[in-house]
């Protein structure tokens, strides 16, 4: 039996050993899993773009003679499609080379033979400009669907838009057409010699539903500096843009029928290179010009000092330089990138970002460039007529540690700035993932409840360890220790329903109060100085004097909060908060910064109480010993001696408390307006990095950049109070080290 | 006097007020919330005031103060009556009043929607019931009685009615799974279920026919009152929660009524969007989160605390391991929300989603917060809490009692199981409590996975599998910051909201104080004085 009874207890004790091993080494594998997964997700918003080559196929000969105008890609790379001079639509399947289905364009105008241009506007649409000068405009229909079986089939359409048909006019050289809102549509021709007409064709409805069509058209007689080389118009048909080869940007406002006007005219750059391409980025705000020496540079109108309320298009954005003139800008319709060509690479560019995501070098010069619908697929056609097709991955072309960190000049905004918004109401708002303002938010409510708790707390450990009688003691502690236990939201809905109101009622008594307490304790001072002299009192006040202290505090805060409302009515003329915006331009909100730096400060003294009265206990008592018996005071021990020998222990107790109120979350959200603001006022609100990832990550997308950044924001905490939390337990460990012996 | 600078006196009574400070504003904190939390139930005496206008209004004063901008000195009185008035409250100035009264005949009424109800009653409309009473306020009492029983007749079809959709519902999933597998394979089965069902819904809409029969019936028993200003209103008395004589009540009828109010606190739904009613669904899901959050991190920090201390050899790793899991502790809660978003909810549910449940794809069954995925994450929340405190019971364990143990031929397993743990009870058990406090307090994750303003189903019910992990929940600390901070009318809210952190906070309070408690008492058992 005794001898079974041992192989059973070793075996257990062998088995038990491995499994609290593995346990072990679980727990603590996971605990650093955490920072990894964390990282995983935000990782991918530095990801680089990608463009792999799904298909490369020679055009078949029978396409081969006629003279190519437009070239299309679908979503799945499966497909292309090729628009000859004829008005011929070829689809060819990206697999084989192999034309599936050629079909016409449905409507002809009358005499006309061949196409002159063609111009793609979005959403599969095209505008075909015929030699005759009629224009029609079509929407190509192309999609791909995989079968279960995995055969590819083609689904394939063209299809007519009859109210931006134009009639024949003449030659022009190049036009464009676009849709005015419910009221027909407007043509801009550049016509031969250097022209530009502006032609709208209304269409009125009247109750009865018949229509009246009219016809106004106007020529542009301004004088250009030099001869037109680039022609734009938004989509909208509000504005048209123009560059000439002297380097010159031209603005007309075109969105009145019949009446034209030259908004400004400005050079582009110094060296006055020739324009040789322009484009709208998407949202129609910016305007993308690339020149002759292959600069590419995006502007919009901004309000400039002293036009009053002009806006001058200004120089907003410098991308990468492409290697030689450009030729054509191809904006992404899904967001701001640029894709630009010169002789022999395409560039792929973020406007806002200035990030060159990638550059695209094709085995040959590419002679027509185009992207699908939906921006994931790149078609180029080069002068071997052989076509090729990318897949397209950019993940996150918005984002770059510039714009993370860095001022960034958004759409619409006079200057670069540091701005968090990350949605809005209209579909082409450009989310701004600005990590500063938050940053700077989190620091300042950290700095504020710092500066209110670190005093109170340390004043407070010293007291309680030094000089406080221990049976007394014994009971306080556990009285702080349990405050460390108050949730964060109570104090937090204290901090914004209850105190924020009262502040707000009498600001005048936080400040009052931080010279009327002092004060009153002066006073206490000198009384007690007196009083003491009695030498039974000081021996039974001995140790609890801060139970004195209490009625002090209490009654000078009750002092200030008198005495504000005097002031406030002989000083402030009666409202302070109308005083602070009219005469110091300082705008008070309810829930501010004083708030904060109460509820926050509140939250994190018993943290460094705790830790600090650890600390300065744990000074070993023979030291504080031998400087009383050589006659130094309990103040002058405890200054002197005590305090400075326990400054490793105090210092990591407040890196604790720092580390702590830089990830609070529901007391910044709760007692601030959550305004990601950047201003030092008191009275002012902020938006922390812990609170915005509470209020914003609930409705962020899955994989979104807005989703990733958050989880960039939460590795940024992690590692922030990782770093403190380790500094100041390592100094801890010392510190318990060099005093371990006694 | 130079002497007495000298020696710092005057600075030890500064470090003083710096401790009395630190107290006052706890007290205070305490303070607020009990006066707010513990009178809000208190029945309050229905004030009615005839102004100089003419006019009269009735309610509770409660609040006082100068007005800030003409300095008259006004009362706020909370006037209810929010469907016929527009708000519950009013601000009148001193001067305006020309006299007040305590009318006994005042009547508060508790009712299911629009707060509560100032005013007199005037008759009872009763149809279907006979009533005996002469007096008005007789015939009510037997009314009420009367609507109460068959308010529980409704309840009991109710019930019924829940479960024949829970049954429904598991129908109609089965259903799906067969469908997603493919529907010609198992048309059979589909076509018995699809009639299963049918008959089950058939089952429901007769239900739902009689309750709502049942409920017009009641719906036609009202009562009419008045209110100060004149008005008539007709109350239904299914509406009627409570219905008190404010005015006319003694004290201890009043303790009875106050003690109605905890009861239906600690047990009740909340109605109204959570500012009124009970927080039976919060206290709930707090305390069950909790406990399954103690199945998780109690066996991992302990195993994990044993290896650190017991196991692994002391060197420079131990001691990274330490400090790192020491830290962890610090790591900011919502950091671990964003993880348990990442990888709990996104990640490990959508795989169960997409492996286990695809037929229900898109909409997520695990793939979304839940009370599994809060408790896992609040669980590696707390785990260094865990870990921290049993380590250091471990540690405070002297040596000899181990070599002792292994002297007399134990095995380390067997001093572990029958020596030292055992010991170092009390010290894993503080850690226990401080974690579940912690957890109780915890909200800013939550938010994030899994915790919802209105739950319709508690997590755990008698429907098969009864624990329902993947539900969403209820918890206080939220419903302080959802009432508090986002519901329409926050003023209307507070006094709820109030309560509700008072017992937040009367819970972790007691926690912490019994783990405190406990760990000083296994403190002085072990430490000797040194000086």
């Amino acid at each position: 039996m005794a001898k079974d009874f041992i192989d059973t207890s070793r075996r257990n004790d062998r088995l038990a050993e491995i499994l609290i091993r593995i346990g072990g080494i679980l727990v603590i594998v996971s605990v650093i899993w955490i920072l990894v997964m964390i990282s995983r997700v935000a990782l991918p918003l530095f990801y680089p773009a990608t463009a792999r080559i799904a298909a490369t196929l020679q055009v078949p000969a029978t396409i081969i003679s006629a003279k190519v105008m437009a070239i299309g890609a679908e979503e799945n790379q499966q497909a292309v499609f090729i628009l000859d001079e004829s008005g011929t639509f070829h689809f060819l399947k990206a697999a084989d080379g192999s034309v599936s289905a050629s079909i016409k364009a449905p409507v002809i105008p009358k005499g006309a033979v061949r196409i002159a241009s063609a111009e793609y506007v979005g959403k599969s649409a095209y505008n075909l400009l015929w030699d005759t000068g009629a224009i029609t405009s079509v929407t190509v229909d192309l999609a791909s669907t995989k079968d279960a079986d995995g055969t590819i089939s083609l689904a394939h359409d063209v299809t007519a838009q009859d109210d931006l048909a134009f009639p024949a006019i003449g030659s022009v050289v190049q036009s464009f057409v676009r849709p005015v809102e419910g009221k027909g549509a407007v043509r801009v021709d550049q016509l031969n010699g250097d022209h530009l007409r502006v032609t709208h064709q209304l269409v009125e409805k009247d109750l009865l539903g018949n229509e009246k069509r009219s016809t106004s058209s106007a020529e542009i007689n301004d004088p250009l500096p030099g001869r037109l080389t680039a022609v734009a118009v938004d989509t909208k048909g509000h504005y048209l843009y123009a560059g000439t080869d002297k380097g010159w940007l031209l603005r007309w406002d075109i969105s009145e029928p019949g009446q034209i006007r030259l908004l400004e005219s400005l050079p582009a750059s110094e060296e006055s290179q020739a324009i040789t391409s322009l484009a709208l980025v998407l949202g129609d705000v910016s305007l993308a010009v690339g020149d002759a020496k292959g600069s590419l540079t995006t502007w919009f109108p901004i309000k400039v000092s002293g036009s009053g309320e002009d806006r001058r298009l200004t120089r907003i954005h410098t991308l990468r330089p492409n290697h030689g003139k450009v030729t054509a800008i191809i904006p992404s319709p899904r967001d701001k990138t640029l894709f630009s060509l010169d002789a022999t690479e395409i560039h792929v560019d973020h406007m806002t970002s200035e990030r060159n995501l990638m550059t695209i070098r094709p085995a040959a010069p590419p002679t027509n460039l185009a992207l699908s619908p939906k921006g994931n697929t790149l078609a180029a056609l080069d002068g071997i007529r052989t076509l090729t097709v990318w897949k397209l991955d950019i993940p996150h072309p918005e984002i770059s540690f510039g714009t993370l960190f860095g001022k960034v000049w958004y759409e619409g905004y006079d200057r670069p700035e540091y701005a968090w918004q990350s949605s809005a109401a209209n579909d082409d708002f450009e989310p701004k993932l600005s990590l500063v303002p938050l940053v700077f938010g989190t620091i300042k409510a950290t700095i504020f409840a710092m500066l209110f708790a670190v005093p109170l707390a340390l004043l407070g450990a010293l007291y309680t360890s030094q000089f406080m009688s221990p049976r007394l003691k014994g009971r306080i502690k556990p009285i702080v220790e349990i405050m460390a236990a108050i949730p964060s939201v109570v104090i937090g809905f204290l901090a914004g329903l209850w105190l924020a109101p009262l502040i707000d009622k009498s600001v005048l008594t936080v400040f009052l109060s931080i010279i009327i307490v002092p004060l009153m304790l002066l006073i206490t001072i000198f009384f007690w100085k007196r009083i003491k002299t009695a030498s039974l009192l000081q021996r039974a006040t001995r140790g609890h004097e801060f139970i004195a202290m209490i009625p002090v505090v209490i009654m000078g805060i009750y002092l200030a909060f008198l005495l504000s409302g005097l002031a406030e009515a002989q000083l402030f003329s009666g409202d302070v908060k109308q005083w602070f915006y009219s005469t110091l331009g300082v705008r008070y909100d309810q829930r501010n910064s004083i708030i904060i730096a109460i509820a926050l400060g509140f939250a994190v003294i018993p943290i460094i109480f705790t830790i600090a009265e650890d600390a300065i206990s744990n000074v070993p008592r023979n030291l504080t010993a031998a400087s009383l018996a050589l006659g130094a005071s309990r103040w002058q021990t405890a200054w002197r001696v005590v305090l400075p020998s326990a400054l490793p222990g105090v210092f990591s107790a407040v890196m604790i408390g720092f580390g702590r109120a830089i990830g609070e979350t529901m007391i910044v959200l709760m007692a601030t307006g959550n305004t990601p603001i950047m201003s030092w006022s008191l009275f002012n609100g902020l938006r922390s990095l812990s609170a915005n990832i509470a209020v914003e990550i609930p409705e962020a997308p899955l994989n979104s950049s807005l989703y990733r950044t958050l989880f960039l924001s939460a590795v940024l905490l992690f590692i922030f109070t990782f770093v403190i939390n380790t500094v100041a337990e390592a100094l801890r460990q010392r510190f318990r080290k060099k005093y371990g012996r006694y | 006097m130079n002497k007495f600078w000298k020696t710092g006196e005057p600075y030890v009574l500064a470090t003083g007020a710096a401790l009395a400070i630190i107290l006052v504003m706890s007290l205070t904190l305490v303070g607020v919330v009990m006066t707010n939390g513990l009178g809000y139930f208190w029945p309050r005496a229905l004030v009615k005031l005839e102004l100089k206008d003419g006019t009269s209004a009735l309610g509770q004063v409660t609040q006082k103060e100068k007005n800030p901008i003409s300095g008259i000195r006004r009362l706020q009185l909370k006037v209810g009556n929010r469907d016929v008035f527009g708000q519950d409250f009013r601000w009148i100035d001193e001067q305006d009043i020309a006299s007040r009264s305590l009318p006994a005949d005042a009547v508060l009424v508790e009712r299911r929607e629009h707060g509560n109800y100032f005013g007199f009653l005037k008759g009872v409309t009763a149809e279907g019931i006979t009533l005996t009473g002469a007096a008005p306020q007789e015939q009510l009492q037997q009314a009420l009685k009367q609507v109460a029983d068959k308010r529980d007749d409704t309840r009991a079809i109710k019930k019924q009615m829940s479960n024949l959709n829970n049954t429904a519902e598991g129908l109609r999933l089965k259903l799906q799974k067969l469908e997603y597998r493919g529907k010609e394979k198992n048309s059979a089965e589909i076509s018995e279920l699809t009639a299963a069902r049918e008959k089950v819904l058939a089952e429901f809409t007769l239900l739902n026919e009689k309750l709502t029969a049942t409920q017009a019936e009641i719906g036609r028993i009202t009562a009419q009152f008045t209110d100060a200003a004149g008005g008539s209103k007709d109350i239904s008395l299914m509406d009627i929660i409570v219905l008190q004589h404010t005015n006319s009540m003694s004290f201890l009828d009043k303790c009875g009524a106050y003690l109605e109010r905890v009861r239906e606190l600690l047990l009740d739904d909340p109605r109204e969007s959570n500012t009124e009613g009970g927080l039976f669904p919060a206290i709930f899901g707090t305390v069950m989160m909790v406990l399954l959050m103690s199945v998780f991190s109690l066996p991992f920090g302990v195993v994990a605390a044993i290896y650190l201390r017991e196991y692994a050899r002391d060197g420079l790793m131990t001691r990274m391991v330490r400090i790192a899991v020491n830290n962890l502790a610090g790591v900011p809660s919502i950091v671990y929300g964003v993880f348990g978003l990442g990888f709990f909810v996104y990640g490990i549910g959508g795989s169960i989603d997409s492996l286990f449940f695809p037929e229900r794809l898109p909409t997520p069954t695990f793939g979304t917060g839940g009370i599994l995925w809060s408790s896992l994450t609040l669980a590696l929340l707390t785990v260094p809490v865990v870990i921290v405190a049993t380590e250091e019971s471990l540690a405070s364990i002297p040596k000899g009692i181990r070599e002792g143990s292994l002297a007399l031929g134990a095995t380390k397993f067997q001093t572990l199981t029958k020596i030292l743990l055992p010991m170092a009870t009390p010290g894993i058990m503080t850690g226990l409590i401080l974690s579940m406090a912690r957890a109780a307090g915890e909200v800013a994750p939550l938010m994030i996975v899994g915790v919802v303003k209105l739950a319709p189903t508690l997590p755990f019910d008698m429907n098969f599998p009864f624990f329902h992990m993947d539900r969403k929940f209820m918890h206080l600390g939220f419903h302080i910051y959802d009432v508090g901070f986002q519901s329409p009318n926050v003023e209307a809210a507070k006094p709820m909201v109030f309560v509700t952190t008072m017992l937040l906070l009367a819970i972790v309070v007691l926690a912490s104080s019994t783990a405190i408690y406990l760990r000083n008492k296994m403190r002085s058992k072990y430490t000797t004085s040194t000086f």
